[in-house]
């Protein structure tokens, strides 16, 4: 048998209310790959995300990280809930997030929002943490500011600075929900490019995007949610050249 | 100087010679005061976690405490304890009767203590309410734990909000401190009392009471002056802190 897929999603399903989101998506991700999501505002790209480290708990649908599954069980009121919360954590601290609006700890400086994770999570010694995390910072192009608050940073060093916190957990996934959509028009190319070299490294990434030419050109694959369901998926060449569904030429069109 | 000091209508040279006493009302007020605040600050930190994450059986129990210590007067609270408990037999015969609730004191300091525990409660509750949601998630989202996130992330962002109405509180409880003057204890304004009634000099006593007083609320201001400067760094407006020097580096 072969390797099993750095990460698998079977199924997923997730309402809120009597209003269902998700719809019963799948997906995997082979190591490295990257995998752009689109999709019209309230189509659940988000929530999906959101669902696979459980910041919302899905009704239905299994997630595997590398061939380890989620332990879900029933709970009192027939609601899912984690059989193990410590096993949840475990999940989470190997797929990091990168937040629409960046989500910085604000009472700590850069550099203590990259060392939090590998220090007070991973339990790595603070010498080693603090190396990491410069390196990380170089890497993002703000070894300059790792005395900084959040708060005295542009948006878009903001966010390198979180992709340099979820590369500090050296990640299994990293899942991006709108990196850029809360940025100003000037400042998303900075964060695109430490994106691309991210995919570049060979990084499995899960991309929820409104930036059509990076689901084009970095992606390895590309899928189209509408309606809590996926409409269209495939190599982003032949998708974006020749989309099947109505819903997916109307949203290209919207888009461009 | 002598000359002076005769415009002013004050019996100087009396304050001058009870200023011991005024001394050790300031130790009694300082000493009820900031040890009401030390342990009823203890006791706020877990029944604010309590409330805010909405404890089932806990978060019920606080807000009926937090209602009642908040809703009377400390002086009535104070009363209870010092002059009410001791009319139930029970207590007057318990372990708890000699060394404490017989103590005024101690009474003092637990009528302090509770009401402060109170205010502080929800002080520190709204606190905790208030992180930001993306904060709490990102914290979720890296894999602390619940106990792991209170304490590295939701509780010192807490604490570092709640500094400037905290300030509030600690003078709030200093001026309530002078209730234990009215249980026979000798803190500041029960000195100002004393003289008082011993030579019916009223302004002698009131006036260096006051004076105390204010200058203890004085230190207090500037002691969380700089607690701000120092912990709420992070919330100061961009242009006010350190510029770089250099121009930002090309993005890797």
């Amino acid at each position: 048998m072969s390797d099993p897929a750095a990460l698998k999603i079977e199924n997923l399903h997730k309402s809120f209310g009597n209003h269902e989101v998700i719809k019963g998506i799948s997906l995997e991700a082979q190591k490295g790959e990257v995998i752009a999501i689109l999709g019209a505002s309230g189509s659940g790209k988000s929530t999906f995300l959101r669902c696979i480290n459980l910041l919302e708990t899905p009704n239905s649908g299994d997630v595997w990280l590398a061939g380890e599954k989620m332990r879900m069980k029933q709970g009192r009121h027939g609601e899912t809930i984690p059989e193990d919360i410590r096993q949840v954590e475990r999940m989470r601290a190997r797929l990091a997030m990168v937040f629409q609006s960046f989500n910085l700890w604000s009472h700590m400086t850069v550099m203590e929002n990259v060392m939090e994770g590998p220090l007070y999570v991973q339990k790595t010694p603070k010498a080693e943490a603090r190396e990491k995390a410069l390196a990380l910072l170089e890497k993002v192009g703000l070894s300059d500011r790792a005395d900084y608050y959040p708060a005295h940073l542009s948006g878009g060093q903001q966010q390198r600075v979180a992709i340099a916190r979820a590369l500090a957990m050296d990640p299994d996934v990293m899942l991006f929900d709108e990196p850029t959509s809360a940025l100003d028009p000037e400042l998303v190319g900075e964060v695109l490019g430490v994106m691309r070299d991210l995919a570049d490294e060979g990084r499995t990434m899960l991309v929820v995007t409104h930036e059509m030419s990076f689901a084009r050109d970095v992606s390895s694959k590309t899928v189209f949610l509408h309606q809590g369901e996926v409409c269209e998926e495939g190599p982003p060449a032949e998708l974006f050249a020749n989309p099947q569904t109505t819903e997916f030429q109307a949203f290209l069109s919207r888009m461009n | 100087m002598e000359n002076l000091l005769s415009y002013i209508p004050l019996d100087i040279s009396l304050i001058a010679e009870n200023f011991d006493r005024f001394l050790y009302g300031v130790w009694v007020t300082l000493n009820l005061t900031f040890l009401a605040l030390l342990l009823g600050g203890l006791l706020a930190i877990p029944m604010a976690i309590a409330r805010a994450s909405g404890h089932r059986i806990f978060n019920p129990l606080i807000q009926v405490f937090t209602y009642v210590f908040r809703g009377t007067p400390l002086l009535v609270q104070t009363y209870l304890i010092y002059y009410g408990v001791g009319q139930f037999d029970v207590i007057r015969n318990s372990w708890l009767w000699d060394p404490i609730l017989s103590s005024a004191w101690w009474c003092a300091l637990i009528a302090f203590t509770l009401n402060t525990a109170a205010y502080t409660t929800e002080l520190l509750r709204g606190a905790i309410a208030d992180t930001p949601t993306g904060e709490v998630e990102a914290a979720i989202a890296t894999g602390h734990s619940y106990r792991s996130r209170m304490r590295r992330i939701i509780l010192p962002s807490a604490f570092r909000r709640a500094i400037p109405a905290y300030s509030n509180e600690v003078i709030f409880m200093l001026h309530g401190s002078v209730i234990a003057s009215t249980i026979t204890l000798q803190d500041i304004l029960g000195v100002g009392r004393w003289l008082n009634g011993r030579y019916y000099l009223a302004y002698e006593g009131f006036i260096t009471a006051a004076l105390l007083y204010f200058l203890i609320v004085l230190c207090i201001t500037w002691a969380f002056r700089w607690f701000e400067r120092r912990y709420l760094r992070h919330l100061v407006r961009r242009d006010a802190a350190p510029q770089p020097t250099e121009a930002p580096k090309p993005v890797a």
